[in-house]
């Protein structure tokens, strides 16, 4: 098999003196759809916050498309065709529309053809169209999460990380982000979904991994995990 | 007559106010910093706009060439330092208010403490005046409002219409957000401590061409620059402007009608109430915050 596109190995992340993650390794291929599943403070966001250079590692590598970017600058990382979709949307609430999604077009590499993505962005969000000139703060919870994705397109990503997309939003919405990514995916961009709705996540995801207290306990096909007893037993509950 | 005058007089005025306070708005607004040292090179602005113009015979105006260079590298100077030393907001206060007492005090070393002022052959805009019907505008005055009008309007722009504009507003709202999306923080802060160095240069250069000048000038700006960062709105270019002219106007309508000693008081207590109808700013309508 080729080389991953997103490559995570013995991966420790602190806040200060606590420690979130411990020996984390994941792996994530051209084109695939994976998800990261696991309870409340598995240490799933920072994973993601991890490989999207907000939170530096403190010990491992995280290398994207063969390229270490363990010790790179938080803002160098999306160099190398990172896009984060953060928990909790995270958009700039007092920028338009418009603003919030071609500031996410600043990288180098996707400035110039900001206008394309934007067009793109629009296709797969008509919404935004309609609401590009009002202050991303005030749309709905729907909304704004699609502004963030659109935002995180807009950078042209080869690989999109989304953090708990699912957060927040009334069922209906929900189903329209995920179809969006679904979407996206077939776009041929890889796909990183962090979600406590667990069964919606591993329907879309080809692959998934359970973290549980900041550490790896299950790999595997999605489809696998779904059956097995210790995704129900710590994520469901049941 | 006496009130239409003052009141003119006051919004021209208030462009100096403006363009003391944009420097120090956008910066609080975008970097969380108060940067009481803007003061300080607002002074020396000010103190080399009068050598220079004084040893060299040039045109006041004209220093501008020299001094806005100077003052954009002091400025992005200054911003690397805080960004080194990793500021939060209340400690840059502190640190910044160190800073300025060392520039008053070399600037009172190196040209005293007496005051100085151009001669009026060096600084001919000083005594010229322009008069519609019974309304006299000095030159000086016209300036200020109109570098203010022309450094806010240019702010304004680059801020809504330009990738490094936006980006600046998206560090004031989420730094580590705007980062993953490939927002240099430190190298736009510095970038943004020289343009604001050189909006200094312009209002030292303003301020010396009506104005005697003396170390200690730098004090008796705060509270009205204060007033009018805070009463535009934090990290609002627009509403700075307009803050300055409101707080020019209040205080020159004040000093010609009652008396101008009343003018500091009624000018704080509109702004007291100002604060309790309106925290954000009396003009913020949705600016780098």
């Amino acid at each position: 098999m080729s080389e991953p596109l997103l490559q995570v190995r013995d991966l420790d992340v602190r806040y200060g003196d606590a420690q979130a993650l411990w020996d984390v390794a994941i792996e994530v291929h051209e084109g695939e759809t994976v998800c990261v599943v696991g309870p409340n403070g598995a240490g799933k966001s920072t994973l993601v916050n991890a490989v999207a250079g907000i939170h530096p590692a403190h010990r491992g590598r995280i290398s994207v498309g063969g390229v270490d970017v363990t010790r790179l600058r938080g803002h160098r990382v999306c160099g190398h065709g990172v896009a984060i979709v953060p928990e909790g949307r995270r958009i700039f609430p007092r920028m338009t529309v418009l603003d919030n999604l071609v500031l996410g077009a600043y990288r180098k590499g996707a400035r110039r053809e900001h206008r394309a993505s934007l067009a793109g962005v629009y296709e797969i969000f008509p919404r935004l169209a309609e609401r590009a000139g009002q202050l991303a703060g005030s749309l709905s919870g729907g909304e704004q999460q699609m502004v963030a994705v659109g935002r995180a397109l807009m950078a042209q990503p080869r690989l999109l990380l989304l953090d708990e997309p699912s957060l927040g939003l009334a069922p209906v919405r929900v189903d329209e982000v995920y179809d969006a990514i679904v979407r996206i995916n077939e776009r041929g961009v890889s796909v990183v979904v962090v979600e406590q709705d667990v069964e919606r996540a591993l329907a879309i995801a080809g692959r998934a991994y359970l973290l549980g207290e900041g550490r790896v306990v299950l790999a595997g096909p999605a489809d696998a995990l779904r059956d097995s007893d210790d995704v129900r037993r710590s994520v469901l509950g049941l | 007559m006496n009130v239409i005058q003052a009141t003119l007089t006051g919004v021209l005025i208030g462009g100096l106010y403006a363009l003391m306070a944009a420097g120090l708005s956008v910066t609080w607004g975008v970097l969380r910093i108060i940067n009481l040292a803007h003061f300080g090179l607002i002074l020396i602005g000010a103190y080399l706009t009068f050598q220079i113009a004084t040893s060299w015979h040039l045109d006041p105006v004209l220093t501008l060439v020299i001094t806005v260079p100077a003052m954009f590298i002091a400025g992005a100077a200054i911003q690397w330092l805080f960004d080194r030393l990793r500021l939060t907001e209340f400690n840059s206060l502190l640190v910044s208010f160190g800073l300025l007492i060392i520039i008053i005090q070399v600037t009172s070393n190196i040209w005293s403490a007496d005051f100085r002022r151009m001669s009026a052959g060096t600084n001919p805009y000083a005594t010229q005046s322009v008069a519609i019907g019974r309304l006299v505008f000095p030159v000086t005055t016209l300036l200020a409002f109109g570098l203010a009008a022309l450094v806010v309007l240019a702010a304004h722009l680059v801020l809504r219409r330009t990738f490094a504009g936006r980006a600046m507003r998206a560090i004031a709202q989420d730094r580590a957000v705007a980062g993953a999306f490939g927002v240099d923080h430190r190298r736009l802060s510095v970038l943004l401590g020289g343009v604001v160095g050189a909006t200094a240069a312009l209002a030292g250069m303003v301020f010396s061409l009506s104005n005697a000048l003396t170390p200690d000038t730098a004090y008796e700006w705060f509270g009205t620059v204060f007033a009018v960062v805070i009463l535009g709105g934090i990290g609002e270019v627009v509403g700075t402007f307009a803050a300055g002219i409101l707080v020019g106007v209040l205080s020159g309508v004040v000093s010609a009608v009652w008396s101008p000693a009343a003018a500091p008081f009624v000018l704080f207590s509109a702004i007291i109430l100002a604060l309790l109808l309106r925290p954000q700013g009396l003009f913020a309508v949705g600016g780098v915050r």
